[in-house]
């Protein structure tokens, strides 16, 4: 029996465990259908505000604080089959930066029941964050896969990039030792694993090849090489080494970004098309290129590398163009954004959204805001209003629910990237408004 | 010169100013092909520009002239002058096709053979573009000049949709720009390019459309005739290597568009350059 065919058996089987999911799983299956037979594929529908902003968030939130785990790990998705998965380390450390700029936006505290989601917030991120730091391997690198699923444990550079991204933020808000050594420690890993050229391959990397969508990882130890500056520039009157100051006096963890950085670049088609996703057995997804855009870019504005920003651009604005044209982005595409796939991948629309907005910053031009809050509008009308925990307030993986990515699932790191989404639109409207102030 | 006029409806407002005007300088088409305004695609399209309300106001306005007196109703105001035959409204090109004598043709894609194989017979030197399609090369060849398009915005600079919305976030001035169509959009030869001199005077984005619309038509009628004449000739644009095209407008920037606007009319006022 293959592989896959075993995953599905378990996964039906989940429902005769939980009977109970049976009627959301057919309430589900049955609105997706109903709307993508009917629904307007059209952007006029998205061009108007129908659903504000802060609601969506506050729904996205929920579902994220509702799958946080006993151990304080939260769940890689809930399934319409099996229920909530096992806790994921993965994206309970890149879930962190979310939770503390959710905490810190104006709105989580504009009424008496706000600080309650506030402190909700807080404590979710304290918890991750404890959990994490009891998972960290001797070497610095953290696990791959759901928490408890094998029984031998294997160290991930891709996880452990997007693991160091919280650590680096829960370091920077805490000013925690504990939690700076183990950002420290899992940086000079990834360094260490690094191949000459920059990409990561072999031992901890997935299935053993280069893959351009680590650029998650160049991002990771940029922003740790700007962190460990901000430190050294705080602390340079401070006697105390403990002997860990030694790893943050040179700039080896943003060099490191930079290599990874150039050798995605290299791999860049003129069509804006990037090579080197390889995952085997599965289509490039949105989910992934948009995981390669936003790498490089997040490690370009820390490193100051304009050509980068230039190069990501052109491949987001092909997307872009895509997008404003066909009215949605395909979930999958072949080489050159050729022959894209007819279900949608909502984490990826929501990262592409995460590009856009940024790409707006740098850039002022301002089809990208608008791009960005047509995605963002759509992917509001796609978050489910009602229904049981799991799937109220949640991002599915593919709409419809039944597409070939994380289908029948709702995704922790959907909510995340949305989430940041959302959160990156009300800051940027935010100061567009306020320079555009009589 | 023989022209045809591309309609979205025969109740578009617009080709039917347009035809007149293109009348009154002597250039009364030869014909009109139009889509059918019971095509679902132009319904949709329809309730996408004008929204419920406006679409159930027309067309009760439509269906029952008499009982309820709306016949007067036009969502351009500033077309009446054009619209206005025998002391009536007249917004259906059917009665302006009566007046003028020329025929129209109803079709569901202006694209299609059979629309292409009408447009052959004319035998149209010039055709005039006011809404539809997305127009294809079989169709861009049967005139003997090419087809006119009317584009609210100043080329090369605001290529798309909303633009006059665009100008105003990207402080480019407003106006209009009459150009060939070619199988890019908004990137064909241009033949005339008008800054709108009015724009501090409108008070909101419909009334800046609605000015535009009108005074465009005027700009596509000089150019109309000037083609007759043969003292005019289009210029390539420029820029073709840059993307300019622009979007549909989410409405929270339509919103700063209409703050602009409403800042640009308060500066007129305070400067005493606005002519009331």
């Amino acid at each position: 029996m293959s592989g896959r065919t075993a995953k599905a058996l378990t996964e039906a089987a989940g429902l005769v465990r939980g009977p109970q999911r049976v009627l959301p799983l057919i309430h589900r299956l049955t609105h997706d259908k109903i709307r993508v037979t009917f629904d307007r594929r059209h952007l006029y529908s998205y061009a108007t505000t129908t659903r504000p902003t802060s609601d969506a968030m506050e729904l996205l939130i929920r579902w994220l604080l509702d799958a946080q785990r006993a151990d304080g790990g939260i769940a890689a998705y809930y399934s319409l089959l099996t229920g909530y998965s096992e806790s994921y380390p993965e994206v309970t450390g890149y879930v962190i930066p979310t939770l503390f700029d959710y905490s810190q936006l104006d709105f989580a505290h504009s009424d008496s029941a706000q600080p309650t989601k506030h402190e909700s917030a807080s404590a979710a991120v304290e918890r991750a964050i404890q959990w994490l730091l009891s998972l960290q391997m001797p070497t610095g690198a953290f696990p791959g896969g759901l928490h408890g699923s094998s029984s031998e444990v294997q160290p991930s550079v891709f996880n452990t990039g997007q693991i160091l991204i919280g650590l680096v933020r829960a370091w920077r808000e805490t000013d925690r030792s504990d939690v700076r050594d183990a950002a420290i420690a899992a940086g000079g890993w990834l360094v260490k694993m690094q191949q000459s050229d920059g990409s990561w391959s072999g031992p901890g990397a997935y299935q053993g090849t280069a893959h351009t969508y680590y650029s998650m990882v160049s991002w990771a130890l940029a922003a740790l090489a700007n962190q460990s500056a901000d430190h050294r520039d705080d602390h340079r009157d401070d006697d105390r080494d403990d002997g860990r100051n030694g790893d943050l006096n040179d700039d080896r963890y943003g060099l490191a970004a930079e290599r990874n950085c150039d050798w995605v670049l290299s791999q860049v088609r003129p069509s804006g098309w990037i090579d080197g996703i390889n995952l085997q057995g599965h289509p490039s997804y949105l989910h992934f290129i948009a995981y390669i855009l936003q790498g490089v870019l997040e490690c370009a504005i820390l490193r100051g590398r304009s050509d980068a920003i230039q190069t990501i651009a052109n491949s987001a604005w092909v997307m872009l163009r895509k997008f404003e044209t066909n009215k949605y982005l395909p979930g999958a595409f072949g080489e050159d954004f050729k022959n894209g796939r007819k279900f949608t991948c909502l984490t990826g629309n929501a990262q592409m959204s995460c590009v856009w907005l940024r790409l707006f910053e740098m850039t002022h031009d301002l089809r990208y805001l608008n791009a960005a809050l047509k995605m963002n509008e759509m992917l509001k009308h796609l978050v489910p209003r009602n229904g049981p925990r799991g799937i109220f307030g949640g991002v599915s993986g593919s709409y419809p629910v039944w597409g070939a990515y994380q289908p029948l699932r709702y995704i922790s790191w959907g909510c995340k990237f949305f989430a940041d989404a959302l959160m990156l639109e009300q800051r940027l409207t935010r100061s567009y408004e306020a320079a555009c102030a009589p | 010169m023989r022209t045809v006029v591309l309609c979205s409806s025969v109740y578009s407002e617009t080709a039917c100013a347009m035809t007149v005007r293109l009348a009154q300088s002597g250039c009364a088409p030869v014909g009109a092909l139009t889509l059918s305004s019971l095509d679902p695609g132009t319904l949709l399209r329809k309730l996408g520009q004008w929204g419920v309300r406006d679409v159930t106001r027309f067309a009760v306005a439509k269906l029952f002239p008499q009982n309820t007196g709306k016949r007067e109703y036009l969502r351009n105001t500033y077309l009446k002058p054009l619209l206005t035959q025998r002391k009536q409204i007249c917004r259906n090109l059917r009665e302006i096709a009566g007046e003028y004598d020329f025929p129209i043709t109803m079709c569901r894609d202006q694209n299609a053979p059979s629309s292409v194989a009408q447009l052959k017979a004319w035998s149209p030197d010039l055709i005039i573009f006011t809404g539809g399609n997305i127009l294809r090369r079989q169709l861009l060849d049967v005139p003997r000049l090419g087809v006119l398009n009317m584009h609210l915005g100043l080329l090369p600079q605001i290529r798309g949709m909303n633009s006059p919305e665009w100008s105003l976030l990207k402080d480019i001035p407003v106006g209009v720009t009459v150009h060939y169509i070619d199988s890019g959009i908004d990137t064909g030869p241009v033949l005339q390019r008008c800054e709108f001199p009015d724009a501090s005077q409108c008070h909101s984005l419909a009334d800046l459309r609605n000015r535009l619309i009108a005074f465009g038509i005027d700009r596509v009628a000089e150019v109309v005739l000037a083609l007759d004449r043969g003292s005019l000739a289009a210029s390539p644009q420029s820029e073709l290597d840059r993307d300019n095209q622009f979007f549909v407008m989410h409405e929270w920037l339509q919103a700063r568009a209409v703050e602009r606007l409403k800042k640009n009319c308060r500066s007129s006022v305070a400067a005493g350059t606005s002519h009331g």
